[in-house]
């Protein structure tokens, strides 16, 4: 008998399987997942929403005992059809991060954060806050919401603050992203109601994306233009070649935030030619004339001096919508983060009111949402409306909610509270003592930020809850109260076509964090108000309060039963009253041509351009213009930043692109450390020379902390919504 | 949810049966039972299982359009179809290549790079997916000592062995595309192997299954038209040169590319990284070669009692310079265990044969360096032996120039490759020299003649050898005036920038050990009776010996640090 045999001596110099090979061996998963990677596979999978963005894709989650150990997109789910981002994909990466805040913390005297248990944090809490109101009054308390976390959240959230705490002034970051569309929509169609089901994109004959990098920004909704079978005319509006731009059939790169002066002069050619949906106009929408009216003064001269576009390529904009059978208008931030957003996407709703492009598949006026549950904060933060999109000033709707949720109507406001800057403003005034930040990151994100981080270092009482204790704002925080994050915990989330979706709790939180339902249960506990909320109980608890919230509002969703029907039914939109019988799985609003307010009519809505709030001058010669980096980014990195292979495919340095013809005025070369500054800071960043930006301008991503150090403090004057898209800065060699 | 709801429910009732909740009394256990809560997962319990036995892949419907019709036929293969039109930078394919694949963290085999370029009128910003090429001839395959990468006969798919890798990484050197990663947790490379097992099962592979745009597919090519497109240099703008390995995937759009594109990362410079082993292993290998060829020149020249002397301590003192540059090639080994295994190699690669020539080399040189003290060893079979350890070690050396030439980088082209090389032996091999000289001054009077007769020739020797050496390397800094991004034009950038302080230190100990020691020894007599002058002559020979090794070293990292590697479109770095 030999010791080896031949083969074996033959392995010895060549071996074709072994311990390393056989770990990166497959197995077919079940489940109809294909081959997955043996260790992982699932002996149990779920389906849930994706805690980015507004997309709401489905994620079918792999499990073992319960526990995530991967997953991949849901190939049935309507929205995505086994399709994600890279975001996506790295979803369950990012909770296993060694910043995660596994204990409350508490800023010693010293400067240090130190570790304590939830009992005392929370007596902390209600010790600092309510010593603040009573030293200051009971609005001296605000609070920073979010679109991040679950709407049964956002719900508790609202109605502790304000119902139980006392509070008056409590916004969303969703000011930052969607306040512009709420205002539009409202004022135009009666409701907050984004009209259009994703499907749109592939019924339509002609896609307007306005101020908008889809591919990058929504790659899953960019999925869905490519899959249109009816190769549709593509029309990008953007100041940059983007890389949506780039796949676009027309790209109008026009002078920033001169969008409102071009949909006039459109609306005006279209006008004079007759190419209107009289009949719709007549019998569906409300102030037309005014606004035909308006537009005469935007002859294509104006528009062509005002935007820098040339003749043809306004009228050939305006030829393709006449032209169109479906014609879909979309628009995202280039839009909402401006000093006139509100006039712009009402100028956008506009043409497609005039034009008959709404209620029918491939139109509508669409905005597309940011943050995964910016709808629900929408719908039901109970920070800008009572719960289920009500008003605050009005009595009959207190008395609504007030009976809904078994409380005195007096314990609702009857005021409106302050929006985000009016917030951050009141603590410069002195007017707010104490913060309560839940799930956003002001100290990165709020514009002109070397302001902000003065003024929120004034507050006697700083309190962050997040899922890490490293982000800008936790950095200054007096006190951090660990939150569990997506897939840690149950709710739901509303999409951008406004689709509810299920999160489940797939992963167990570290250390000591707790959802943020539960923080705020405990909150209500100690703060003593307790029996206030002794039925919300649970996400599903309030689901139900929510619903019956909604009631012959027009998000009516009293025709869902419990979030397993959401489950099972792939998501359901909203209106989904009780006796709805209409369950196909994509529906749009206005299909019978009635909108929101009393009338019924949808209204035209106008105003004047006005300039850029701060021109370009002499010292500061360029426009800035921020916007998303790439598609392995999202907001503040702070989770996306938590994934290495995400890290490793986002830019390795901050950068500002700027033209090569500008750059070599001022003797910039490719990758040269520049210096970026505007009236309010100074930053240093890497040049990246691109024709992609037009001369005279510059663009900086908004994910890199220092952006908003350059970045001025205009609001448009009806939403609100921080103008983060233009400002004038100069640059400058570095050395 | 029941349980929370009805736990939180009788708390509730014994909160508001006490009318106020202060927390006091519950809010502890409360926590203690929202943390415990916490940990419980709910999501298999609260919603219906999905059906585990259905094998059939439900993507298949997606991706079935994306997949061959039927398998390569003979002078067929497969190969990635890239739509550039469709490819839209999200980046899906690299994150499920990643998960799909069970990778570990920061680990993917596909990567996404941007090309930028056009005018202002009409720019271009173009995303490209990218992952092993599955070349119809593999720099890879040819460079592995040890086999580990096959080419399937039929597929064409190029796939890594990971239970035959040694972990020596010198297929990603070899590799054009920066395919092969290197795993440090586990000592060896990793690629992409096509998802080999999900094709073989009918399944899309990770990144075709995963692009929202449907941008990447697997299609069958002829290799002849590979070829003919390779030779047309039709592959993709600013990628590197596709006749070295004739890369199958084919890169489709219908735009046509403005003549300035170029990858995003074009002229981003990033040092490479530097392997110390190597860097140790070839410089003491170039020092003991050049010992030896030194050492047998000079005993055949000297007279033979000194030369009996000079041998006992040269031989020995260049092979132990062999032994330790040895055992440092082993430190570079990932699974230095396996490493036997290179004997496999030997007819394509050049690190086989290197490793191959230096053992032979320093069994010899051992043999060489005893040949002394064993008895009946002739003196015309022991001159031969030294000879022969000469000749293989600078076959040794010539297979060590021929593994960085093989590469086809600019800055390790022949002539550069070999000048350094070259004049590293005959450098080190004097300084080497000198050194053993010293060793045989301390305890021998012979010293005189040596320093005398001999010595002059070697100080003026290194005098010029180092001066040429130094030229030569100062030579690259023509290239920043080029005025294209040449390969060597970054080397020089490189090389005047970031590493601009170990270049100055490299020229600093050249200067020091190859010009002004040298010089000082040819311009001072050192009497042999005269200790403080023997000390001198010690502290001198010390110096010129660190200092040239210390240089030489220095020029080493250099050579790899400004070797700019060449590689698919990057993302952006600036």
């Amino acid at each position: 008998m030999t010791v080896f045999s031949a083969r074996s001596w033959a392995s010895l110099f060549h071996q074709r399987d072994g311990r390393l090979t056989r770990e990166q061996q497959l197995t077919p998963g079940g489940f109809g997942l294909g081959r997955v990677p043996e260790s992982n596979k699932p002996d149990a999978t779920t389906q849930m929403v994706c805690g980015y963005c507004a997309t709401g894709c489905g994620l079918n989650i792999h499990l073992q005992q319960g526990e995530a150990v991967g997953l991949t997109p849901t190939v049935d789910y309507v929205v995505n059809r086994g399709m994600a981002c890279s975001k996506g994909w790295e979803a369950l990466t990012v909770l296993a991060a060694p910043d995660r805040a596994t204990t409350p913390l508490l800023r010693e005297v010293s400067g240090q954060l130190k570790p304590i248990g939830w009992d005392a944090a929370l007596k902390e809490f209600v010790s600092r806050f309510k010593q603040i109101q009573s030293r200051h009054g009971e609005h001296s308390l605000a609070f920073l919401s979010t679109g991040q976390i679950a709407t049964e959240e956002m719900a508790f959230l609202g109605a502790l603050a304000k119902f139980g705490m006392g509070m008056l002034h409590g916004d969303g970051n969703t000011r930052q992203c969607m306040a512009t569309s709420v205002v539009a929509y409202k004022q135009s169609f009666g409701f907050d109601a984004p009209p259009y089901t994703y499907r749109d994109f592939e019924e339509s004959d002609v896609i307007v994306l306005v101020g908008s990098n889809l591919s990058i920004a929504h790659p899953i909704l960019w999925e869905r233009v490519t899959r249109n079978p009816h190769d549709p005319e593509i029309i990008v509006i953007d100041p940059r070649m983007t890389e949506t731009a780039m796949q676009a059939s027309q790209h109008l790169p026009l002078f920033p935030k001169s969008d409102l002066t071009l949909f006039y002069g459109v609306a005006r050619i279209l006008i004079e030619n007759g190419c209107i949906d009289r009949d719709f106009i007549d019998a569906h929408t409300d102030g037309f004339d005014r606004f035909a009216e308006h537009t005469r003064g935007f002859t294509l001269t104006r528009v062509v001096t005002e935007t820098g576009l040339s003749d043809e390529a306004v009228l050939q904009f305006a030829r393709t919508i006449a032209h169109g059978r479906r014609v879909s208008f979309w628009w995202t931030m280039g839009v909402n983060q401006s000093h006139q957003g509100v006039r712009t996407a009402q100028a956008i709703i506009n043409l497609a009111l005039m034009t008959g492009n709404i209620g029918r598949p491939g139109t509508g006026a669409n905005s597309i949402t940011g943050q995964c549950n910016a709808m629900g904060s929408r719908l039901f933060s109970n920070t800008t409306n009572l719960l289920g999109g009500h008003d605050f000033t009005n009595e009959q709707h207190r008395r609504k909610i007030a009976g809904i949720l078994g409380i005195e109507s007096a314990r609702i406001p009857a005021k409106n509270g302050w929006a985000y800057h009016e917030i951050i403003e009141g603590i410069l005034r002195g007017r707010i003592k104490g913060l309560w930040v839940i799930g956003t990151n002001p100290a990165h994100s709020w514009i002109n930020q070397n302001q902000c981080r003065d003024i929120l270092d004034r507050l006697d009482f700083l309190v962050v809850q997040d899922m890490y204790h490293s982000t800008e704002t936790a950095q200054r925080a007096d006190l951090i109260l660990p939150a569990a994050g997506w897939g840690e915990k149950e709710g739901t989330f509303i999409n951008s076509e406004r689709r509810f979706g299920v999160l489940k709790k797939v992963a167990r939180a570290p250390g000591e964090a707790l959802a943020d339902f539960n923080i705020f249960k405990l909150v209500s506990e100690y703060w003593g108000c307790g029996e206030m909320f002794a039925r919300w109980n649970s996400p599903a608890d309030v689901f139900q309060t929510l619903k019956e919230c909604s009631r012959s509002q027009p998000c009516d969703i009293t025709g869902i039963d419990d979030v397993r029907m959401i489950d099972e039914r792939g998501g359901i939109q909203w209106p989904f009253p009780a006796g709805c019988c209409d369950d196909s799985p994509e529906r749009r609003l206005f299909e019978d041509g009635v909108f929101f307010h009393s009338d019924g009519r949808a209204k035209f809505l106008c105003g004047d351009p006005k300039p850029l709030p701060e021109p370009t001058t002499a010292r500061f010669p360029f426009i800035l213009l921020t916007g998303r980096g790439s598609a392995s980014q999202w907001h503040t990195e702070t989770r996306t930043a938590k994934s290495a292979l995400l890290r490793k495919l986002s830019p390795q340095n901050p950068y500002a692109e700027i033209n090569p013809a500008d750059a070599r005025t001022l003797g910039i070369a490719q990758n040269d450390r520049i210096i970026l500054a505007s009236q309010r800071g100074r930053i240093r960043v890497r040049a990246f020379l691109t024709p992609a930006v037009q001369p005279g301008q510059i663009f900086l991503p908004m994910h890199d902390e220092s952006t908003n150090q350059l970045t001025d403090s205009v609001f448009d004057p009806y939403s609100k919504q921080p103008a983060y898209k233009a400002c004038a800065v100069r640059a400058i060699r570095d050395g | 949810m029941s349980r929370i709801s009805t736990e939180i429910a009788q708390k509730n009732t014994v909160c508001s049966a006490g009318s106020r909740c202060d927390g006091d009394d519950d809010g502890p256990s409360l926590i203690a039972f929202l943390l415990d809560d916490q940990q419980s997962l709910t999501a298999v319990d609260e919603f219906c299982r999905q059906d585990e036995r259905q094998s059939k892949p439900a993507m298949a419907k997606y991706y079935t359009k994306l997949m061959p019709t039927a398998p390569p036929g003979p002078g067929q293969q497969y190969a990635f179809d890239v739509d550039l039109d469709r490819c839209s930078g999200c980046k899906a394919c690299v994150t499920a290549c990643h998960s799909l694949n069970g990778l570990d963290t920061g680990e993917s085999f596909r990567d996404v790079g941007l090309l930028v370029g056009g005018t202002t009128a009409n720019p271009l910003l173009q995303h490209v997916t990218t992952a092993c090429h599955h070349c119809v001839d593999p720099a890879c395959l040819t460079a592995c000592p040890v086999n580990a990468f096959e080419k399937d006969a039929h597929t064409g798919i190029v796939k890594h062995l990971d239970d035959q890798c040694i972990g020596c990484q010198y297929c990603i050197l070899a590799c054009p595309y920066e395919v092969p990663r290197y795993h440090r947790g586990k000592g060896i490379v990793r690629k992409c192997d096509m998802c080999s097992e999900r094709l073989s099962a009918e399944e899309a592979p990770a990144c075709v299954q995963a692009c929202p745009q449907q941008a990447i597919s697997i299609a069958v090519v002829d290799v002849e038209q590979v070829i003919e497109d390779s030779e047309a240099n039709h592959f993709l703008p600013a990628a590197p040169e596709p006749r070295i390995t004739l890369p199958t995937t084919r890169y489709r759009t219908k735009r046509v590319f403005p003549r300035n594109t170029l990858p995003v990362d074009y002229y981003s410079l990033n040092p490479q990284t530097p392997h110390w082993p190597l860097i140790i292993m070839l410089v003491l290998t170039q020092l003991s070669v050049g010992a030896f060829v030194i050492g047998t020149v000079l005993e055949s020249a000297l007279a033979a009692g000194i030369a009996a002397a000079f041998h006992a301590v040269h031989s020995t003192n260049a092979l132990l310079f062999g032994l330790l540059a040895l055992a440092a090639s082993v430190l570079h080994l990932g699974r230095p265990l396996w490493s036997f295994r290179v004997i496999v190699g030997l007819k394509h690669s050049w690190l086989s044969r290197e490793i191959l020539a230096f053992g032979v080399f320093a069994v010899l040189a051992a043999l060489y360096a005893a040949s002394n003290r064993l008895p009946g060893i002739a003196d015309g079979p022991r001159r031969m032996l030294g000879w022969s350890v000469s000749v293989f070690g600078l076959a040794g050396l010539f297979c060590s120039i021929m593994i960085y030439v093989f590469t086809q980088r600019e800055f390790w082209s022949f002539a550069n490759t070999a000048t350094r090389f070259l004049l590293t032996a005959a450098v080190l091999g004097i300084a080497a020299t000198w050194l053993t000289i010293l060793l045989i001054g301390l305890g021998s009077p012979s010293l005189r003649e040596l320093t005398r007769g001999t010595g002059r020739i070697l100080a003026l020797s290194l005098v010029a050898a180092m001066s040429g050496k130094l030229l030569f390397e100062a030579a690259l800094f023509r290239h920043l005036a080029t005025r294209t991004n040449s390969p060597l034009k970054r080397a020089a950038q490189l090389t005047a920038g970031e590493l601009s302080n170990a270049a100055l230190a490299r020229f600093a100990c050249g200067l020091l050990g190859g010009v002004a020691m040298p010089l000082f020894l040819l311009l001072r007599t050192f009497p042999s009776g005269n200790d403080e002058m023997q000390l001198l002559l010690s502290v001198v020979v010390a110096i010129l010996f660190l200092a040239c090794l210390t240089g030489e070293l220095l020029e080493r990292y250099l050579f790899f640090a400004a070797a700019a590697a060449p590689r698919m479109p990057g993302g952006l770095r600036p």
